[in-house]
């Protein structure tokens, strides 16, 4: 058996081995199905929902939503991040204000965005673009700012022109750093989406598990959750696998 | 007399540095703001006059209107980052002090750390009710993962040398722990503390804007429902304050104990 082998192995024991103590508690009656649902229960629901239920469509508008997130961010937050590395006294200035604004709990703002775009996904996306936006911002000053010197000269003893030399050796320079930022954006995207679309109830995923958890649907909501963690979950492995096909 | 005359050279470099920028984006965004609240360019109500909001934050601040709400939040995110602390320290050291658990555990946290932990709210509510504890258990749950992260990367800076050195010379467990391991990994479980402290200031007021009796979090809310727009603005800039108040001041009392600074990498999507 191989060492990755063996170390999923542990890890997935570990997983079903809590999941079973969870199925043998609720099944045994040692916890109240009124406070918890027994795994496979949740699973059956879930299944049931993607089959005949609108889980499907909401999973599709949160997808949507991060999907419109990122876009957003990634146009406007290279272009910033360009800006603030082009023009040197403008990026000092503004790096610290925009870490203070991304450390800052500004997701309490949201009523604001309930406000000004009403109870849809638009307050979502906006909001949530946010949290995508300064992390890109960031890396792409970084990722400018750290070009190896030594790449420029040698577009430079090529004679290469600014647009050649911005498109052979800044961009395939810049591009992991990027990169990286994009994931990170992503991650910080997610994690408001589904956050958000649970709190405001509104959208996909998150506001089916509120729902549900307004309604006391007990299986419902562990379903929903499930569902949320599952999704999370997905979503990061694809972006590391991503990133591993990236850098080769 | 002479009146003393503005120079404009002087007034120029100012305005051209770091700070001349940002005082000056300060100034534009206020004249902004105040403009379309005042013209009724775009939605009036949301563009409060500047004044107005000040005079409510000063009400804040002078009078006791907000102190049940400070109090149940404190209590709250207070109990959340003793939680977190008292767990995530202790797992990280024990998850951090041996390689293979390591490598089993690492990716569980890791994508763990991903999930938005405000989803798991009405779990705690079916077990903890609406008071503040539910509130508590989000801002641990958010604080947590910092915390145990960073002290596993503390771990993982400890050479294996010093430990060994220890050993050599008799130490026992509890004197390695004490003398090799604490010294070694405090400033990343002070930075730990510090981003977890963030994790459960916005895990617990955003589950209190869900559900909640009291709170910073829940009068957010209130004022939104009875749209009281000013009011929801200074409350909000008071608890940014606060949050960036208690954030220097974690900083400049972690800098004190443990003086050495650390990279805390990008420790801040795990909350």
């Amino acid at each position: 058996m191989s060492e990755s082998t063996r170390l999923t192995a542990w890890r997935l024991g570990i997983i079903f081995g809590a999941l079973l103590l969870v199925e043998t508690a609720v099944r045994g009656g040692w916890i109240s199905t009124f406070f918890l649902a027994a795994p496979t229960r949740a699973v059956i629901v879930l299944w049931q929902q993607l089959l005949h239920g609108n889980a499907l469509s909401l999973t599709g508008i949160t997808l949507f939503e991060i999907a419109a997130c990122l876009v957003i961010s990634t146009i406007f937050g290279v272009l910033a991040g360009f800006i603030l590395w082009r023009y040197k006294l403008i990026g000092t200035s503004y790096e610290m204000p925009l870490a203070a604004l991304f450390s800052s709990p500004i997701i309490l703002a949201y009523p604001i965005f309930l406000v000004t775009f009403g109870r849809t996904s638009a307050a979502v996306i906006a909001l949530s673009s946010i949290f995508g936006l300064i992390p890109i911002i960031m890396n792409t000053k970084g990722a400018f700012q750290n070009v190896n010197p030594i790449l420029l000269q040698v577009g430079a003893s090529m004679n290469l022109s600014r647009q050649q030399m911005f498109r052979h050796i800044l961009i395939p320079a810049v591009a992991p750093t990027i990169f990286s930022g994009f994931r990170l954006a992503l991650t910080y995207i997610l994690k408001s989406v589904l956050g958000l679309e649970y709190v405001a109830q509104v959208g996909g995923v998150g506001m089916w598990l509120s729902d549900a958890s307004y309604k006391f649907e007990i299986e419902e909501v562990y379903a929903g959750l499930f569902g949320t963690i599952s999704l999370s979950i997905l979503f990061l492995y694809l972006i590391n696998r991503c990133e591993l096909w990236f850098r080769k | 007399m002479a009146h003393a005359q503005p120079n404009p050279s002087a007034l120029a470099a100012a305005i051209h540095t770091p700070f001349g920028v940002q005082a000056l984006t300060l100034l534009g965004l206020i004249a902004i703001w105040e403009f379309i609240g005042r013209s009724g360019l775009l939605f009036p109500e949301l563009f409060p006059s500047i004044v107005e909001i000040l005079q409510s934050l000063w009400i804040y601040v002078t009078t006791p209107v907000m102190l049940p709400h400070l109090k149940a939040s404190l209590y709250e995110v207070g109990g959340a980052i003793a939680v977190a602390a008292l767990s995530g320290i202790p797992l990280g050291i024990l998850w951090g002090s041996k390689r293979s658990w390591l490598e089993i555990v690492e990716p569980l946290i890791l994508y763990a750390a991903v999930v938005p932990k405000i989803v798991i709210f009405p779990v705690f509510i079916l077990f903890l009710g609406i008071d503040v504890q539910s509130k508590l258990a989000v801002g641990a749950i958010a604080a947590f993962f910092p915390i145990s992260l960073l002290t596993i990367a503390g771990m993982r800076e400890v050479k294996k040398v010093y430990v060994d050195v220890a050993r050599t010379i008799g130490a026992s467990p509890v004197q390695i722990a004490k003398n090799v391991y604490l010294p070694a990994i405090a400033g990343q479980v002070f930075t730990g503390i510090r981003i977890g402290l963030g994790a459960a200031v916005t895990g617990a007021l955003l589950a209190e804007t869900k559900i909640a009796k009291a709170g910073l979090g829940f009068m957010i809310v209130e004022y939104y429902g009875q749209f009281r727009i000013a009011d929801m603005y200074s409350l909000l800039l008071f608890i940014f304050i606060l949050a960036s108040l208690a954030n220097w001041a974690m900083k400049s009392l972690f800098g004190v104990l443990s003086p050495v600074s650390r990279k805390s990498g990008d420790a801040g999507m795990y909350f």
